[in-house]
């Protein structure tokens, strides 16, 4: 068996929960028994794909329903049931039951919650980090709500062994379907639900809980080309002093290991700080210094004033009519400089 | 003059790390099997637990799914189910009925993850948080 056949293998065994069969009424099938008066025994269906058309336990739904604290909003199973259906689970359920009503899936669900979690996630990046640049911003709201979290959130809330799903390639017309895509459009349905079944501060507040509370690691993300360059532009637009970079202490200069320590200034001000094994390496570090401590000045949590705070409090969806809450717009920063700003992922410009 | 290679930023990887607790807490159990045998007298306790005790622990964690199953002529055990895919199995033979109600009370509180010897006194993702020492930002030493 090749490395592939072997972790694709590996892989379904993994993701292949056992099956508990108290709930179910019929077990085991008769489909899967040895039918007599045939020399040969014959199965229409492949254990390993019957487990996968089972429905999961109604208790460990409710359970689930419970971990998360929307026990209140998901009263029924049939809810969560629809919340742990992907839409390629569709095909699979006609093709081995035709002759049973279609299970409701989560696909219109997950595509409102998708929207609101990326609502929520912009305007809280937005509020808390006035300057950080749009590509960075961009970025962030991917970090906080994008597909990789929201499979990773549910499988922290437990929802790996209820999501009902079913693995395709991808083809020209159509992307695939990976078990990382099922469990992504489980936090998204819920999103929605919480919507629907309360309000959007509601929604707002499970997505602030579950997901703008993780920790992302902004820095990473912020990528100089040329640090000294940028540093000029945005002295320029703020209207200062041009930089000037000065040695502050030094160290080893002629030794294996030399330490220096620049600063860079802005008249009088110092902006950045950096040190470094050589000059040039310090000066680089104290120009990324000054600009990151632009970028990443964050408004203090109990300041931030998000947009979606007018909507009013209390159960219904955004069209209700009620007392708008209270909304101070914060003062307009100055806009970003536009060196290395073209809004793609890095690459050298040639 | 040739300025360090910038790598680029991946989308597939753009992702958080968990802060469970932070705001909101997901309790890691999500299942409990109890497994008992209805003859062998190993198995005493465990069904005086399950007859008198089991329906409290499930009424007080709605979050976890309680399960009761027959292990004919075998001592009895529990299993906890974790979200992160594992599972502890502890036996309950030789345990009187209030030892394996604080069995129970393990496997509610536990996380499921691998009990490994902590080798650092403190494990943290960020750096201190009083800085990291430097000698050429110390103060000079005056006389």
């Amino acid at each position: 068996m090749g490395h592939v056949h072997q972790r694709l293998a590996s892989t379904t065994a993994r993701l292949a929960s056992s099956l508990s069969t108290a709930h179910l009424s019929k077990f085991p099938p008769k489909d899967l028994l040895f039918v007599k008066g045939r020399e040969i025994p014959t199965a229409t269906i492949d254990p390993d794909t019957w487990a996968s058309l089972q429905p999961p336990p109604p208790t460990a739904l409710s359970a689930f329903a419970h971990r998360i604290g929307l026990s209140s909003v998901l009263t029924s199973t049939e809810v969560i049931q629809q919340v742990c259906t992907h839409p390629s689970f569709l095909q699979l359920f006609k093709q081995h039951t035709p002759h049973e009503r279609d299970p409701a899936t989560n696909g219109q669900l997950a595509a409102i919650g998708n929207s609101l979690m990326g609502l929520f996630a912009t305007e809280y990046v937005r509020a808390t980090y006035p300057y950080l640049p749009t590509r960075v911003m961009k970025a962030a709201v991917t970090a906080h709500v994008g597909p990789l979290p929201c499979a990773n959130v549910a499988q922290e809330m437990g929802a790996t062994p209820l999501i009902r799903w079913q693995r395709s390639r991808g083809t020209l017309l159509k992307s695939g379907v990976l078990h990382s895509d099922a469990l992504a459009s489980i936090p998204r349905a819920l999103t929605a639900l919480v919507y629907q079944q309360r309000s959007l501060p509601s929604a707002r507040q499970f997505v602030h809980s579950y997901f703008l509370s993780r920790e992302v690691d902004l820095r990473g993300m912020i990528k100089f080309l040329d640090p000294k360059k940028a540093l000029l532009e945005m002295v320029k637009k703020f209207q200062r002093e041009l930089p000037k970079s000065r040695l502050l202490k030094e160290t080893g200069r002629y030794s294996n290991s030399p330490v220096f320590v620049v600063g860079i200034f802005s008249g009088e001000d110092q902006l950045g700080e950096g040190f470094g094994s050589s000059l040039k390496m310090a000066e680089y570090r104290a120009a990324e210094d000054a600009l990151l401590r632009v970028y990443l000045t964050r408004i203090p949590p109990h300041l931030v004033q998000l947009p979606s705070q007018t909507f009013p409090v209390g159960v219904g969806d955004v069209y209700k009519k009620a007392q708008e809450g209270d909304y101070k717009p914060p003062d307009l920063v100055e806009s970003e400089i536009m060196y290395a700003s073209s809004g793609n992922s890095f690459t050298h410009s040639t | 003059m040739r300025l360090p290679p910038v790598a680029p930023i991946v989308r597939a990887k753009l992702g958080s790390a968990p802060a469970n607790g932070h705001t909101t807490f997901l309790p890691q159990i999500r299942k409990l099997v109890v497994e008992y045998c209805d003859r062998w007298p190993s198995s005493d306790n465990t069904r005086t637990f399950l007859l008198n005790h089991i329906e409290d622990v499930a009424r007080q964690n709605p979050h976890v799914e309680v399960v009761v199953r027959q292990r004919s002529h075998k001592e009895p055990i529990i299993r906890g189910f974790y979200v992160n895919q594992r599972d502890k199995v502890v036996p309950l033979n030789g345990l009187e009925v209030t030892q394996i109600q604080k069995k129970i009370e393990l496997l509610l509180d536990s996380s499921g993850a691998k009990i490994k010897p902590l080798k650092k006194t403190v494990e943290s993702t960020t750096e201190a948080a009083r800085g990291i020492w430097s000698g050429l930002h110390a103060e000079r030493p005056t006389l």
